[in-house]
């Protein structure tokens, strides 16, 4: 099935996708989104609007499109080309900008294809771009793979929740041993911080309204866990509020937002372990590296 | 204006049948904190407890702080907020608001308090019948200082203020942080501009602008307007002023929304125009139930320099562009921002505007509303309290004898009154009444007494007129209004 790259002119990241793909004898049209390929891109845009997405700087290219395959990013597309559907799990969305690239879920991939991982990282990575890893504790492996090779110039790790929760917050049986030993490679990253999501427990309740989010004495238990995992208390550590509307779940989409203000006594137990923990706020939210 | 080089301290005026009698604490400067009595007699001294401000609380319990942050690093930082008690032993301290980390300085917890704080009881922290503070239970609002950033107001470090509530125990349960609300604020365009370019920076600590400076926070407490149903002042919210905005507003405690406010600029409506510029304020409060005036807000009207705006000729870049060389007293009815009473340079006797600026401190000071309709008002950056009868006398005069060592002033940040009954420890003092010195025939020792030694009379003059021919008019002018002045 034919390539199409679109591309704008003078975009660093649709060179090294370009360069990349003459290297490795890939045939493929190259159409600039803005010139030439406008009205081809535009009908792309329209009839795949899902899977291109439209950030607060507009479209990110490379748009690499095959078939119905539609891949957005120098990462995504480097993914595709390396290991079609194997990388998935890995390369994501990017909401990063400024030379950086985000949306690689070390957590999100099939262990057994870390290796198509490392190659297209690596190569994003000689080419100059900075690469954001994020994490919720499953597959150590892989980010101790990533680490040994130099991979990774800031890791957020997603800390769901403490020890006895984790497994229903994130959705899927986990060792608590992974998590911890994430936690042991986080801070070994040129840049970090842990993050927690205020999050409604799964399994408690029935309806949203007796939905229950977790309890400041239960993030107290998550930096407690943090602290004895690294050694430290000093862990930037970012209590986050939970937007029922970016819920996957469709029962936590309909729960009540928490009001403004309530992760203070949140904040308040976290800190008696974690003493540089911080609620996010919006401008942080909404801020780029 | 001439200051004397020489001038009595202590107490100067005291007319015990017209003051609300009872004991009166301050921050001596660079002394700690002390309780004197009506005849300025020094009750105690809690040598070396800071305190922004001191305040006593029923039983002899005092609260302040052990220690301010060191000023290379932050600004008015206090360490922690504390309450010992008569002999001085902690019995509550919080800290626990920021781990801090200066270069060369053991990290440690901080409050980062200053300006003020509210236990639970007292809506105000001062007294008012029935509205005493807890001292052995209840939460604490604390204003505390936080450094952040807000591309929306600057694109510099900010030295934010945030308004916390701190449980018995110690926890933050509740944080307001003012930057968030910057858009209900109110500056104008050219305010704006101006607070992107300069938001009051300071160089401590790497730098950080000290954008708003809010310098008091109180309870509004139980009020009439919220019992004939103006849910803005529900008892539980929270009044504040700010002296670089000009600002004073109510927050409510549930959504954090600024439901009342007053400036930064007073010339957007008739009432603002009527009230004129409020500049640099301090101590805004609603005077709490129980108190002549219940209700009304009570501001200390500073004067001085303040505000962001366009240029004028006092401010070539509009950076602190309102200014005024003497301060009011005034008390409002926040509802239709009249003024109800005030204490101006008028009120004083001091002709206006050749003298007004005796009556004037740019900085610092409060008021406090007494039980029989009195006030005491701190004139702070001169180191004076008095309290005034509401028909503006003077009953009680009292001039710090405490001059800092690093800084040469006798200030005091806002001083208190408190009934003899809240200091059991000590037998009730009497008091005893000062007779007004007559400064006229007044001399100190070693200068020649008053008078000449020998008159002449010159043939042809003519005697004096009543209106002294100044180099300034006194009859014209936009000075304290005098409508409310009764």
């Amino acid at each position: 099935m034919n390539l199409t790259l679109f591309t704008v002119a003078g975009c660093v990241r649709c060179a090294i996708a370009k360069t990349f793909m003459a290297e490795n004898g890939l045939a493929y049209e190259e159409l600039d989104a803005i010139a030439e390929g406008r009205e081809r891109f535009g009908q792309c845009y329209r009839a795949h609007r899902g899977a291109i997405f439209r950030g607060k700087e507009g479209i990110e290219f490379p748009v690499l499109v095959q078939g119905d395959e539609i891949r957005q990013g120098v990462a995504a597309a480097l993914a595709w080309l390396c290991a079609g559907t194997g990388l998935d799990g890995y390369i994501g969305r990017n909401e990063l900008s400024k030379g950086w690239v985000g949306g690689v879920h070390v957590s999100g991939g099939a262990p057994a294809a870390v290796d198509g991982l490392v190659a297209v990282l690596g190569l994003l990575k000689a080419n100059g771009l900075k690469l954001q890893l994020d994490t919720d504790g499953r597959n150590p492996a892989v980010l101790q793979r990533l680490l040994e090779h130099g991979i990774g110039d800031r890791v957020v790790m997603d800390l769901k929740g403490p020890k006895p929760l984790y497994s229903a917050l994130v959705g899927s049986p986990i060792e608590s041993e992974d998590v911890h030993r994430s936690m042991r490679l986080v801070v070994r990253f040129p840049e970090f911080r842990f993050e927690t999501t205020v999050a409604p427990v799964p399994g408690t309740g029935e309806g949203p309204e007796r939905l229950r989010y977790l309890t400041p004495d239960e993030i107290g238990e998550t930096a407690l866990w943090l602290k004895e995992a690294t050694g430290s208390h000093r862990q930037p550590y970012v209590l986050r509020a939970f937007d029922p509307q970016s819920s996957a779940s469709g029962r936590f989409r309909s729960a009540a937002a928490p009001p403004p203000g309530s992760l203070v006594r949140h904040r308040t137990a976290a800190r008696r372990h974690q003493v540089l923990s911080e609620i996010q706020s919006s401008l942080d939210a909404s801020s780029g590296p | 204006m001439t200051y004397p080089t020489i001038f009595p301290t202590g107490a100067t005026i005291c007319d015990p049948g017209r003051c609300w009698n009872g004991y009166t604490v301050f921050q001596a400067k660079e002394v700690g904190a002390l309780l004197i009595d009506m005849n300025g007699g020094e009750v105690q001294l809690w040598k070396q407890l800071h305190g922004m401000p001191n305040r006593i609380l029923p039983g002899g319990h005092l609260m302040g702080s052990s220690g301010e942050r060191s000023t290379a690093f932050g600004s008015q930082d206090g360490i922690d907020l504390i309450q010992v008690d008569w002999d001085g032993n902690i019995v509550w301290r919080f800290n626990q608001y920021e781990f801090i980390e200066d270069p060369g300085e053991e990290p440690q917890w901080m409050a980062r308090q200053h300006h003020d704080y509210q236990r639970e009881g007292s809506p105000v922290g001062y007294y008012a019948p029935g509205l005493e503070p807890l001292t052995d239970r209840g939460s604490t609002m604390v204003l505390s200082h936080k450094n952040l950033r807000n591309p929306a107001i600057c694109d510099k470090p900010l030295l934010d203020d945030t308004i916390i509530e701190v449980n018995w125990e110690g926890e933050v349960v509740w944080e307001w942080v003012c930057s968030e609300h910057f858009e209900e604020l109110g500056f104008r365009e050219d305010a704006r501009n101006l607070l992107f370019r300069n938001p009051n920076w300071l160089q401590s600590g790497g730098g950080a602008g000290d954008w708003m400076h809010i310098n008091s926070m109180s309870l509004l407490g139980p009020n009439r307007w919220f019992d004939a149903g103006d849910r803005r002042f529900h008892p539980d919210n929270i009044i504040w002023c700010a002296r670089e905005s000009n600002i004073t507003a109510v927050v409510d405690r549930q959504t954090g929304r600024i439901v009342w406010r007053l400036g930064p600029t007073y010339d957007d409506t008739p009432e603002l125009r009527r009230l004129g510029w409020i500049i640099g304020q301090h101590h805004a409060h609603m005077i709490p139930r129980g108190l002549p005036g219940e209700g009304n807000v009570l501001i200390f009207d500073n004067g001085g320099w303040a505000g962001y705006g366009s240029p004028n000729p006092g401010a070539p870049t509009g950076f602190r562009n309102a200014l005024r060389d003497h301060s009011r007293v005034l008390e409002l009815d926040p509802t239709s921002l009249r003024v109800v009473w005030q204490y101006t340079p008028v009120e004083a006797g001091l002709p206006f505007p050749v003298d007004a600026n005796r009556f004037y401190s740019p900085f610092v000071s409060s008021a406090q509303r007494l039980p029989n309709g009195n006030t005491l008002i701190t004139e702070g950056s001169g180191g004076r309290i008095i309290e005034v009868t509401a028909g503006h006398e003077i009953v009680w005069e009292y001039i710090s004898p405490y001059w800092g060592r690093m800084l040469k002033i006798n200030m005091i940040y806002r001083a208190y009154r408190v009934p003899y009954e809240w200091v059991p420890q000590v037998e009730r003092p009497q008091e005893r009444a000062i007779e007004r010195l007559d400064v006229a025939r007044f001399r100190v020792p070693g200068a020649s007494p008053g008078g000449p030694r020998r008159v002449v009379a010159v043939a042809g003059v003519l005697p004096y007129r009543a209106d002294a021919a100044l180099c300034v008019r006194t009859d014209v002018g936009d000075g304290p209004s005098k409508e409310a002045s009764g």
